[in-house]
């Protein structure tokens, strides 16, 4: 098992590429704290744990300074230390350029940038025992090569690999890596809630001819958790069938 | 084991030093090994060894032995 005897803490873990992730990490014997603010959170527990995963779990706002404090603090107690973190938890509002709302921006940066940078510094302090640590930080092909329709969103993403780069340069001393997934087109309820055409469009410029599934990303998570990519930091894997952004 | 000594223990373990070199006057950088990645080793211990969670302003006003001590009392870590 690719994982065994690992820690890890994954955010946005009660449904979709997070929920993926947790399946996978947990089959390759990895240890969990899992966090969301959904209650469905406990069923992905469950799951698991019927599945003989160790698996803890804490609903958290992550934009709330002391739901994440308490959430940090009780992965502290239970993952002595934390090896990997998947900054996974993201929102999406879609909004054509002069038609996003800055309430929109504004939270979209809260969550997928500020909350996935303030995430990860109580992080570090967890992985300061760890022989070797990994922290991947979800963005999307839209930041890299921008997508129409979601331009704020676009942004936060893009944001988010700024930090990547740099911060993996400041770790890599300590022998934390730190890489990104750029994730294409996938099927999850987020993209599920766009509308039919924008949905049709972008499914067609997949040049594998079909939405990618969570578990794409999940494998590809899995590689940059594992020792696989033990000299490998400060990357961008896009995952994404060959899509025409 | 007293407040103090948990203290001691934290710059002991983190920073690789002797228990005497932890006195009030010791200062972020003036050693080798409190530089910004022992500070980082610092803070995980200080919080373990605690079972607090410091705010990061505090974690970078953490200029000295003295103000580890100020700071933690703000966490209800008090020193006789």
């Amino acid at each position: 098992m690719l994982l065994a005897g690992k820690t890890a803490l994954i955010t946005g873990a009660s449904r979709g590429i997070g929920r993926a992730i947790a399946h996978v990490f947990a089959k390759q014997g990895a240890t969990l704290f899992l966090t969301a603010r959904s209650e469905q959170l406990f069923e992905v527990k469950e799951e698991l744990e019927a599945q003989g995963a160790k698996v803890f779990a804490q609903q958290c706002d992550i934009t709330d300074e002391a739901s994440v404090k308490d959430m940090i603090k009780a992965c502290r107690k239970e993952l002595k230390p934390l090896d990997i973190l998947v900054n996974n938890a993201g929102i999406m509002k879609a909004g054509l350029v002069g038609m996003t709302s800055m309430g929109d921006v504004r939270d979209m940066l809260d969550v997928n940038v500020t909350s996935a940078i303030n995430i990860t510094q109580y992080a570090v302090r967890l992985m300061a025992r760890a022989e070797s640590a990994s922290i991947i930080h979800i963005t999307s092909i839209a930041g890299m090569q921008g997508i129409e329709g979601v331009s704020a969103y676009a942004a936060s993403k893009l944001a988010i690999v700024g930090y990547m780069r740099a911060s993996a340069k400041e770790l890599a001393p300590r022998n934390i890596r730190v890489n990104s997934i750029a994730p294409g087109f996938i099927d999850t309820d987020m993209t599920r809630s766009m509308d039919d055409e924008w949905f049709q469009k972008r499914v067609e410029s997949v040049r594998m001819g079909r939405i990618g599934k969570p578990e794409d990303i999940a494998n590809c998570a899995l590689f940059l958790a594992s020792d696989l990519s033990n000299y490998v930091t400060g990357q961008i894997i896009g995952v994404d069938g060959g899509m025409i952004a | 084991m007293t407040n103090q000594e948990k203290l001691v223990q934290s710059f002991v373990e983190s920073l690789g030093i002797k228990p005497e070199q932890v006195v009030d006057d010791l200062k972020y950088q003036s050693i080798e090994e409190w530089d910004s990645v022992g500070h980082m080793a610092l803070v995980a211990e200080l919080e373990a060894n605690f079972d607090i969670m410091l705010d990061t302003d505090d974690i970078i006003d953490m200029s000295s032995v003295a103000i580890a001590k100020t700071i933690l009392q703000k966490y209800e870590v008090s020193f006789a």
